[in-house]
């Protein structure tokens, strides 16, 4: 299937006014997003994200490369952005309107009219869950409000291509997982959704696959399961006095902790596991727990920037 | 968005906004062309009622000649020949026909077409040229910097905020005119009128100040202390002066807000009819004022002026007019009876003055005596009339007419004391009864008193004051010595 | 039809929203009251005068202060507006959330011009309407010839509405283009100095001179003159029924409206493929 999202040697040149040095913001970006996925576009600051996002609506202009949506190299025209919901990072919304006020407004930006329009206000508002204070001004909002507000107006026309910038930013975590929850429904409706984000755990929950981002560079691209192959294991065990340990630590095994008779040991490989376990025998010990692990998307994220940057020196 | 295609775009824009700044530059260009051409109407306005009524101030100067080759153009236009009226044959005055057309403000609308046309073309960059080298005194105050074009406008750095300058100038006069510094107050007051020309309440109030609260406490200049003026002709001290000068300040306002009532009413009535007690130029101003929206109040004012200037014809057609077309005003109804009454009399008396003299000038006596037959009959109705009034003016008037029936009859001494009772009665007619007193003791050969002969030498040609001329002198000499000896 | 309508539609949205968030913004209250107080006030300055001579100067120094009270204010909270309804949405990165949707460059320009205008309107509107009042109530008639005054004034703060949005458009602050703004209004007052220039150079017969002077005659051709406007304040005072202005009003509105469509044109030239 065609992606719905399509860049290609995507470049942006960033050209200082004076004598000050250009700046290379994206450099030979490839990027394919399928349709129906959610999709974590990550990167420390400055490392282009958002550069891309907003080449991809058309606010900034690239240097050299293409970028197709839906199949389409006009992506400044009013067809593709139809299909297009964005929310922008801390955006500002004007507190002397009301919740629904702000959705007509945008409703109508969209060319949403009369029935229409106050059905889809209806059905985002139930979405996002603010019906209740549809008709509130702004400023009597809290900051999740004001969040699910800004999802609210991308989601308007009922885009199938949403934009999410720091959509979970300075929320509390029933809020997080509400908007969590909304995030995963809209998928589950086959929309894709492309979201730039620093809450790594987040990503990593909801997200189908991954692009670590690192000055204009794609570092890594992959679902989240294919990336975070890296597995090891955690085993509790109780009853290991002092010699025991010595013993372990010789042999090889890694002492993740130690408290008292009770020690945790970290097995890299799933082979050394009947190492473990002949030795726990052996030894008498208790196995109180064993527990897999793989590599969290953080983890992830701060070995490949870490490499890059090595690489760069 | 290809390469190709953003830049046609581009260029799309740009030629747009080229195209638009091209229409701008075309309007710019126009708008100036009016503006110019704006600048040329007024001054056309302005000369236009300096030529027809202040020829006194004729000169034969660039302005002059300017004018007199738009006139020259007007005359072979026909949209403009029609527009003149046809000739007053008893108006003898050399005007020329754009200023006859000129005095008519409905004909605005064709003057200012004029003005703008290609057949005035070369005469407006004339004017532009001679306005840019100061060399045309009515378009010196005309308030757009290209006509000023000749050095850094000042005023302009008001961005237009003129008028409210001139404003607040104005506080300032009437903050010395309180405290009485009236040379200060005289100077700010030409500042106002050169910030705001159309400030017509800084001319009118500034004129009262000059003829009346100027000279307020000011006697009366001794004829000794008085100077020769050319340009008025006639002697003047201080206070005479800033009459005369509040003469030229109204007029000044008139050339450049030829269209308003005002400034000729005030010129008319305030200054030549109160202060100067010249009716003839009071006359011609109130009927200037009277071309314009006016008050209510304008024409009765000229009606008085006409009366007073022995126009009683005119006066009274003038005042049955003014009734029939307010016949429900309250001042009406109450004045306008006793003036028709008055004139009717005056006319009346003028009348049976004239039989009585053709009567005696008749060489046949059957003629002499129908002529007085008819003189009576006349004489008799003014005194009808004069009887009808029943006031004080009406009775003055009757007993002047006893005077003149004594004086017909050779009874001048008896006349003479009559009339120096009677004057003490009717003192409206104070004057003229003093005068009439004068002229029956000169019929006669009786003697003047000392302040009589002063004042025939007061209102005779008779007082000789320095920087005369010398034709002047000896004119006024020579009537000297003819009192003299009459006397 | 169809298609013409649905063009405006989002610049119509866009203009009541900038006019409703617009109209709130503190600075331009200020502006509004102080200008208010100000023809309110001018009732009171006809104090100072002899209270003795009955003229109609109290009436004019009303009308004249009000005129240029309004001319002064308008001018302010027209080069404000202008200054900061482009440059504040890209401050808060509402604008992102706009040229997001289906809405083009100049669609949303024409909406945030068009809304900056409303603003204009009404706030000359009100201060209108005042004046209005204390002539009537003064005068006792309805000053006709002060909606001509309204009308022209309204037509000159176009052009500099237009320039001033044109400069807030390539700008990522209101400072620069308020700035701009103020410098456009009096540069523009101060055009008729070209001519100066002109003639004067055209005097010493040199060729830099000559040179100089032609730039300046090219200048003073091209460049919106603001002295031209100066008739709103005549004609307040002047007499009625003058023919030339009857001519210079049609041409002088027409005047605003090409100045003030090169100034939207010039805004749209800046911003078309400007990065937000």
């Amino acid at each position: 299937m065609a992606p719905i999202i399509k860049v290609e040697n995507l470049n942006k040149i960033y050209e200082s006014t004076f004598r000050g040095q250009d700046v290379h913001a994206l450099k030979d970006l490839n990027l394919e997003i399928q349709q129906g996925e959610i999709f974590g576009y990550l990167g420390p600051n400055g490392s282009g994200k958002t550069t891309t996002v907003k080449m991809l609506l058309g606010l900034i202009f690239p240097t050299s490369g293409t970028i197709e949506i839906m199949g389409s190299k006009a992506i400044d025209s009013s067809a593709i952005k139809r299909h297009i919901g964005y929310l922008p990072e801390g955006a500002y919304y004007p507190d002397f309107l009301r919740g629904e006020e702000i959705l007509h407004y945008y409703g109508r930006l969209y060319g949403l009219k009369g029935k229409d329009l106050k059905r889809r206000i209806d059905q985002t508002l139930e979405m996002v869950g603010m019906k209740h204070a549809r008709k509130r001004m702004l400023r009597g909002y809290s900051k999740g409000m004001r969040q699910r507000i800004g999802l609210a107006q991308a989601l308007i026309s009922d885009p199938d291509i949403l934009i999410l910038d720091e959509p979970t930013t300075g929320l509390d975590p029933i809020a997080r997982k509400e908007i969590r929850d909304i995030l995963l429904q809209l998928r589950s409706e086959g929309k894709t959704l492309l979201i730039s984000s620093h809450e790594l755990l987040e990503v990593e929950m909801i997200s189908n696959r991954v692009g670590i981002l690192f000055e204009g560079v794609l570092q890594t691209i992959g679902a989240v399961d294919d990336l975070l192959t890296q597995r090891d294991m955690l085993i509790e065990v109780d009853g290991a006095t002092e010699p025991i340990l010595q013993d372990m630590t010789q042999s090889g095994f890694k002492v993740e902790d130690h408290i008292g008779t009770r020690l945790k040991l970290r097995l890299e490989s799933p082979s050394a596991m009947s190492e473990v376990l002949d030795l726990c025998k052996s030894k008498s010990l208790q196995i109180l727990s064993v527990t897999p692990r793989r590599e969290s998307l953080e983890e992830l994220f701060v070995r490949v920037v870490g490499a890059a940057e090595a690489a760069r020196r | 968005m290809s390469a190709l295609s953003k830049n046609i775009q581009r260029t799309i824009i740009i030629a747009f906004i080229i195209g638009t700044l091209a229409i701008g530059a075309v309007l710019n260009l126009h708008l100036r062309h009016l503006r110019q051409s704006e600048a040329f109407y007024r001054w056309i306005l302005a000369f236009a009622v300096n030529e027809r009524l202040f020829q006194e101030d004729r000169a034969v100067d660039a302005d002059f000649d300017l004018f007199y080759q738009c006139a020259e153009v007007v005359d072979t236009l026909p949209e403009m020949t029609g527009l003149i009226p046809p000739k007053d044959e008893s108006n003898t005055a050399p005007i020329s026909a754009l200023s006859v057309i000129a005095s008519d403000y409905t004909h605005d609308k064709e003057l200012w077409n004029f003005a703008r046309s290609k057949e005035a073309a070369p005469l407006r960059e004339e004017f532009l040229s001679l306005v840019r080298e100061r060399k045309l005194r009515f378009a010196q105050d005309i308030q757009y910097a290209e006509a000023q074009a000749g050095g850094v406008n000042l005023f302009n750095f008001f961005f237009g905020f003129r008028k409210v300058a001139a404003n607040f100038v104005w506080l300032e006069v009437d903050r010395y005119w309180h405290q009485g510094n009236t040379y200060r107050m005289i100077t700010l007051m030409r500042t106002c009128v050169a910030l705001d020309p159309q400030f017509i309440d800084a001319y009118l109030i500034g004129a009262w100040h000059l003829a009346y609260n100027a000279t307020a406490r000011m006697p009366d200049t001794p004829w000794p202390l008085r100077e020769w003026h050319a340009k008025y002709e006639k002697c003047l001290g201080e206070k005479e002066r800033f009459y005369y000068v509040a003469v030229d300040f109204l007029k000044d306002g008139i050339r450049k807000n030829s269209r308003n009532s005002k400034l000729y009413f005030d010129l008319g009535f305030s200054i030549y009819k109160q202060k100067l007690k010249d009716y003839p130029n009071a006359v011609k101003y109130l009927a200037e004022a009277v071309h314009f929206p006016h008050e209510q109040y304008v024409p009765r004012q000229l009606f008085l002026c006409l009366e007073l200037n022995g126009q009683y014809e005119e006066s009274l057609v003038g005042w049955k007019d003014y009734a029939a077309r307010y016949p429900d005003n309250p001042v009406v109804q109450e004045v306008a009876p006793r003036f028709i009454a008055r004139n009717e009399g005056f006319i009346l008396e003028k009348l049976a003055s004239n039989l009585r003299k053709k009567a005696r000038e008749a060489g046949d006596q059957e003629e002499a005596e129908r002529l007085n037959n008819e003189a009576s009959d006349l004489w008799e109705q003014a005194r009808a009339v004069w009887s009808s009034i029943n006031d004080p003016f009406g009775e003055g008037r009757k007993m002047r007419m006893e005077a003149l029936d004594m004086r017909e009859e050779g009874r001048h001494l008896e006349a003479v004391a009559y009339l120096d009772k009677a004057r003490w009665e009717a003192s409206d007619l104070f004057d003229d009864f003093s005068n009439l007193i004068i002229e029956i003791k000169q019929e006669a050969g009786i003697p003047l008193t000392i302040s009589e002969k002063k004042a025939v030498i007061r209102e005779s040609e008779a007082g000789i004051c320095a920087g005369m001329p010398e034709d002047e002198i000896e004119k006024r000499s020579q009537a000297a010595q003819e009192l003299d000896a009459a006397n | 039809m169809n298609r013409i309508f649905s063009f405006f539609s989002g610049p119509a949205s866009i203009a009541m929203y900038t006019y409703r968030e617009g109209i709130r913004k503190k600075v331009l209250i200020g502006f509004l009251v102080l200008s208010l107080l100000v023809i309110f006030g001018s009732s009171f300055i006809s104090s100072f005068l002899d209270p003795t001579t009955e003229t109609d100067i109290n009436l004019k120094l009303i009308k004249d202060i009000c005129v240029t009270a309004i001319a002064i204010f308008g001018a302010l909270i027209t080069i404000y507006i202008s200054a900061s309804v482009v440059p504040g949405e890209v401050e808060n990165k509402v604008i992102y959330t706009i040229l997001s949707k289906p809405v083009r460059r100049i669609q949303y320009l024409m909406g945030k011009f068009l809304g900056a205008q409303l603003i204009i309107i009404v706030n000359l509107l009100l201060m209108g309407m005042l004046f209005f009042m204390a002539l009537y109530l003064r005068q006792g008639v309805m000053p006709t010839l002060l909606l001509w005054s309204l009308l022209l004034t309204y037509f000159q703060f176009v052009i500099i509405s237009a320039f001033t949005f044109a400069l807030s458009c390539a700008a990522s602050s209101p400072l620069v283009p308020t700035v701009g703004g103020l410098f456009l209004y009096i540069t523009g007052n101060l055009t008729e100095y070209l001519k100066d220039v002109e003639h004067r150079a055209g005097q010493t017969g040199q060729m830099l001179d000559k040179i100089i002077g032609d730039i300046a005659s090219g200048l003073y051709a091209i460049l919106p003159n603001l002295q031209n406007f100066s008739l709103s304040t005549q004609i307040v005072t002047g007499q009625p029924n003058d023919p030339p202005a009857d001519v210079l009003i049609p041409n002088l509105i027409l005047y605003g409206m090409v100045y003030g469509l090169a100034g939207f044109a010039c805004a749209y030239l800046v911003f078309w493929r400007k990065e937000v």
